[in-house]
């Protein structure tokens, strides 16, 4: 009986760390950090919007697409347009990127229906081909400024304000990426996802829609890299083709979540969070060239020992000792 | 009528798997189907679940047109089916795997709670209450079989489709899957479809059978009278003069 207390217990233990967590990061910016400080979690929070959202398609229904970065491009690209289009005052920047996030959908309405019957390698190749017709096709209309890309009006306020805005606009952002990846972990949605993950036929006879809950897979995971890339496009205030449709980006996303363990919130973010942090602080203390390979590194180790990733690799370990107590107890 | 066949045929590339099939599956049966390795068998039930789409034919669900129909409509509409090479979501406990018929199925939910908690009650009668919490991917076969029952039967089905679930089990697993069958009939009045070459296992749950032979019907009628066919037996063991 005082087994469910218990996790209860826990339960609430975890949420208040996490809400202490959420409380202290968006206070930080009053202890007016250098900016540097700002822009490198500013990056660890786009890494988590990212691979979160990927983890939607990715982890969960096992779709891997290696052309997520074509979405935040596209969301980039979208409010750059409009906000030198409309000449958008500076508050509107939230809601400029909203569009960002319905164009970056709506692409991955359209495309989604013919690359969602390819699997495995085909749709990872495809998706991938997707990202780099996009960048192409941007790159050569003259409206957005071709290859040298698009001037964004910058705020004009000190600089260290201007970093402390946007480090709580994609804070905000991560954290309703999270809960919104948290929830549906235990969805209806999420549960046909894996299912389909696990096996597609099975998930068809057991009578799940599988190309209309795959395809809303889809235009979830492209909504919210859309967004972040609006906030990221007036963040910059310079966007141009190269910066914003990265091939790398795509990958490190991937690897991110693989990393962390892809179906599940924690698993992207902790890949995300600690993979962003390793790289920055290899690059920045030891150096661009060793830190590749040390991250490189560190991706065979965890690809040999924890295939699944890392939340698995604990989460079955716990569950073997869970196993062995109980086995030993009468 | 629960399902009507007619003249239903599969081709893949040169070859029939299923030949103008004729056949009729009368509601609360058990009705069997026998027939040599590469006869057709999977084929006809993969046609039937949707997975197919046949070349030729007519398909009656309770007189609704169901060839070529999604597997997730097929579903839907009250047809389950077990795989005869299991396939468990082996990364999901026995529960949830149980629960996501329950989830999708004939009888949807709208939220995993209410799933699980329909489950629970099939989970006591395929009897894998004690496996419960266990990873699908460390049960034995003879579990993974009865999981793959406990999937179907979540989708509350009208018809199931079971696709040798007594292939590679021990005689004492046999008479325990036996019971089981035979209780899906008695406890939710689901018609059953069966493949299978276990004989005792035919012999003891159908009613009727057919035999396939080349995907063309030899033989119909109660499990005595086909098994003692000549043509099927020929069909078996070959053409023997003599016996």
């Amino acid at each position: 009986m005082t087994q469910p207390s218990q996790t209860e217990q826990k339960n609430r233990t975890y949420f208040y760390l996490a809400a202490g967590v959420v409380v202290l990061l968006s206070l930080f910016p009053l202890l007016s950090p250098a900016p540097y400080f700002l822009s490198m979690l500013y990056m660890v929070f786009l890494y988590v919007v990212l691979a979160e959202s990927w983890n939607i398609i990715g982890g969960f229904t096992g779709y891997l697409s290696f052309g997520h970065v074509a979405f935040f491009g596209l969301g980039a690209y979208t409010t750059a347009f409009l906000m030198n289009k409309l000449a958008l005052s500076p508050v509107a920047t939230i809601l400029s990127s909203i569009p960002g996030g319905l164009v970056a959908a709506s692409v991955a309405l359209v495309i989604g229906y013919p690359c969602l019957r390819l699997r495995g390698p085909y749709f990872a190749v495809v998706t991938m081909c997707f990202a780099f017709v996009v960048h192409m096709v941007v790159q050569n209309i003259d409206l957005f400024g071709g290859v040298e890309g698009l001037w964004l009006a910058a705020m004009q306020k000190p600089i260290h304000v201007i970093r402390a805005i946007f480090y709580e606009l994609m804070l905000t952002l991560m954290i309703l990426v999270i809960l919104f990846v948290r929830w549906m972990e235990g969805s209806k949605l999420g549960k046909g996802l894996i299912t389909i993950r696990e096996d597609e036929e099975v998930a068809q006879t057991l009578g799940i829609h599988t190309p209309r809950v795959k395809i809303l897979a889809f235009v979830l995971s492209a909504f919210f890299p859309g967004v972040a890339g609006g906030l990221h496009a007036y963040y910059l205030t310079y966007i141009s083709p190269e910066n914003v449709f990265d091939v790398m980006v795509s990958i490190l996303i991937v690897l991110m979540t693989l990393f962390g363990g892809g179906g599940s919130w924690l698993g992207a973010l902790i890949g995300a969070v600690s993979l962003s942090l390793v790289n920055e602080f290899l690059t920045t203390f030891v150096g661009a060239e060793i830190a590749r390979i040390i991250y490189g590194m560190l991706f065979i180790v965890v690809i040999i020992f924890m295939p699944n990733g890392i939340m698995e690799f604990f989460r079955r370990r716990r569950r073997d000792r869970l196993a062995a107590g109980e086995g030993s107890e009468p | 009528m629960m399902l009507r066949g007619e003249k239903i045929t599969k081709r893949f590339g040169g070859l029939v798997a299923v030949s103008r099939l004729d056949f009729e599956i009368r509601e609360g049966e058990v009705f069997g189907l026998i027939g040599p390795n590469g006869s057709g068998k999977t084929t006809l039930f993969n046609v039937i679940s949707g997975l197919y789409k046949p070349e030729e034919g007519t398909l009656l669900f309770r007189g609704k047109r169901i060839e070529g129909r999604k597997p997730y409509e097929v579903s839907k509409m009250g047809i389950g089916r077990t795989f005869q090479i299991v396939k468990p979501l082996l990364n999901m406990t026995v529960l949830e795997n149980i629960a996501i018929g329950a989830l999708y199925g004939r009888e949807g939910v709208r939220d995993m709670a209410s799933a699980l908690k329909k489950s629970e009650e099939i989970l006591y009668f395929t009897g894998l209450e004690k496996r419960k919490d266990v990873l699908a991917e460390n049960l034995r076969l003879a579990d993974r079989k009865r999981l793959e029952i406990a999937r179907a039967l979540a989708t509350r089905p009208e018809i199931l489709l079971l696709d040798e679930v007594f292939a590679g089990l021990n005689e004492a697993e046999i008479d325990e899957a036996i019971r089981l069958v035979k209780g899906i009939q008695q406890n939710y009045g689901t018609t059953l479809f069966i493949i299978e070459h276990v004989l005792k296992a035919i012999m003891k749950t159908c009613g009727r059978a057919m035999v396939i032979h080349f995907g063309e019907k030899i033989a119909e009628g109660t499990p005595e009278e086909v098994t003692q066919n000549p043509v099927v037996i020929e069909a078996y063991l070959g053409n023997a003069p003599g016996i």
